[in-house]
């Protein structure tokens, strides 16, 4: 499995290391329900059969932390972005939502 | 000795030297502040710094990109010159500047194209056709960190590691180039 890193390029995964779905977002720890939110931001997790964000961080490489969305079925790597890209478009949303 | 020993063996020992008349800088872009932190380099170097992996000469100071925002500042030893106080003085509330000398070493190969083995090594393509001069490469072999660039002008090939490591990895270019 190769992965294309936004900077560096085409990779060979012994450079990346992962850390798992890329879709949780940490709650808000003042919100009346914060102890499920923190549950569920902890231990909860789909079991994904298919395309899923997942955050990679590219220790061998350029140090960058990527969310690369790969179908799990068969480890196609369908998108890469940077990490901070994405935090950067969801705090934009989430800004808009407000 | 066997015949592949003797194929080892540092026949153009000459060929790899270890860069000790050089001071190595890191400067990495404080959050905010990438594009007066270009304006200012431009300004000092001539030179923008690379987003992408390259490397650029301005000067006799050679740029090297060394991952998002951060590069490497390769400059020839001067006596009476302390070129990490110069850049920290320059950058300073830009970026983190960082004096790096005492913990890279870097190894030169001159040679205008890698040897077969050293084109094998790494997980990177070494072909003339992907990895032209003034790239850059940040990658690993067996385990070990290294940044590699080709020389702007093509002359031949830096390896960057940590010097913890720089007998090991000396030890297997010595291997790899022959």
């Amino acid at each position: 499995m190769r992965i294309n890193c936004p900077h560096c390029g085409l990779r060979s995964n012994d450079e990346f290391s992962y850390l798992g779905d890329a879709s949780v977002v940490r709650p808000d720890p003042a919100a009346p329900n914060a102890t499920e939110a923190f549950y569920a931001f902890g231990y909860e997790r789909a079991n994904i059969a298919g395309p899923m964000q997942e955050l990679w961080y590219h220790a061998a490489g350029c140090h960058a932390w990527l969310v690369v969305t790969r179908d799990t079925r068969n480890h196609e790597i369908l998108d890469v972005k940077s990490a901070q890209e994405v935090a950067l478009e969801r705090q934009k949303a989430a800004g808009t939502a407000q | 000795m066997s015949e592949l020993a003797n194929h080892t063996k540092t026949a153009r020992a000459s060929d790899l030297i270890e860069r000790n008349d050089v001071t190595v800088t890191n400067i990495a872009a404080r959050r905010g502040a990438r594009a007066s932190l270009d304006e200012l380099a431009r300004a000092t170097f001539g030179v923008s710094l690379p987003s992408t992996p390259k490397a650029v000469e301005a000067g006799g100071t050679l740029i090297v990109w060394a991952g998002p925002d951060q590069w490497l500042i390769i400059q020839k030893e001067e006596t009476g010159r302390d070129h990490y106080s110069e850049l920290a003085k320059t950058f300073n509330g830009l970026a983190s500047v960082i004096d790096v000398t005492e913990s890279r070493t870097i190894f030169r190969i001159s040679q205008a194209r890698p040897s077969p083995v050293l084109s094998r090594s790494m997980g990177i393509d070494f072909h003339d056709a992907a990895f032209k001069p003034g790239d850059v490469a940040i990658t690993h072999v067996s385990h070990l960190g290294v940044i590699v660039w080709r020389l702007p002008d093509g002359t031949a090939y830096d390896f960057a590691c940590a010097r913890t490591y720089s007998r090991d990895f000396g030890d297997w270019l010595r291997k790899a180039k022959a």
